[in-house]
């Protein structure tokens, strides 16, 4: 056997564990239908909060309409929770989910 | 009520007589109802979410009080003034934006206070008083909502 022979280290890499600290989480914030809200006035409040065109927000107030509910945004923690507060603030039924 | 002008970020309305002494009314009286505590998610709650919760209904609470105070400076800054045709309402973006807020919250709050009913059927005379009067408000505050947005 060859003693003099040179070996490559090997290199291990070890991964760190997962921990909430380190994942960056994302929500959805959801709208949800009520029958009192009116068509009108969510269609307003999406273009205001989120700065969208007509036809967009239209299509969200849509889904809400029809589909009882609409996936607005996906966001880390802090915004999502922001966009809640602005929802809410014009009695949006609105809420954040984790998205996993 | 009609928007008889809109130039950059300023909005004016015309209302008739009748139309002014309701909205003067449904201002000063804000609000209607207490807060209702809301769930900011639907998922289980967990330690982080509680605390959101706890937050977002002290918020809610803290914008409830300013609504208020705003909602009587829309009627003693001289927001609204008698003109040729009517009442003439001048409202800044942000005021407008105000003013939704406090219309929405009246008619949520009366929604709420009817019990939430799945569907908005008209009202009928077997309806208690103040049953009745929720409603009124909430329509009152509706037809207000769509000619301030729907226009």
């Amino acid at each position: 056997m060859d003693w003099t022979r040179k070996v490559n280290p090997v290199t291990v890499i070890k991964k760190k564990p997962k921990s909430d600290d380190n994942l960056a989480r994302t929500y959805y914030v959801i709208c949800w239908n009520d029958p009192v809200n009116l068509m009108v006035y969510v269609t307003h409040v999406f273009m205001k909060i989120f700065g969208w065109n007509k036809q967009k927000a239209e299509k969200h107030m849509m889904e809400v309409h029809e589909q009882e509910k609409s996936v607005l945004v996906r966001e880390g923690a802090e915004k999502a929770e922001f966009y809640v507060h602005q929802l809410q603030n014009y009695k949006l039924h609105a809420t954040m989910e984790p998205a996993e | 009520m009609k928007l008889v002008k809109q130039r950059g970020e300023t909005w004016q309305y015309e209302l008739n007589q009748v139309e002014a002494d309701l909205l003067k009314q449904l201002l000063k009286n804000l609000p209607f109802t207490g807060n209702v505590p809301v769930k900011i998610s639907k998922a289980d709650a967990d330690p982080k979410s509680i605390e959101r919760e706890k937050l977002l209904n002290e918020s809610l609470a803290e914008h409830r009080k300013e609504l208020k105070k705003q909602a009587n400076n829309l009627i003693v800054a001289g927001k609204l003034n008698s003109g040729e045709k009517g009442h003439l309402l001048a409202l800044s973006a942000e005021e407008r934006e105000i003013l939704l807020q406090i219309l929405n919250d009246i008619r949520v709050g009366c929604w709420q206070a009817l019990g939430e009913p799945e569907t908005m059927e008209l009202h009928t005379p077997r309806d208690s008083k103040p049953a009745q009067a929720y409603q009124r408000l909430m329509d009152l505050a509706g037809y207000f909502e769509h000619h301030l947005v729907g226009t």
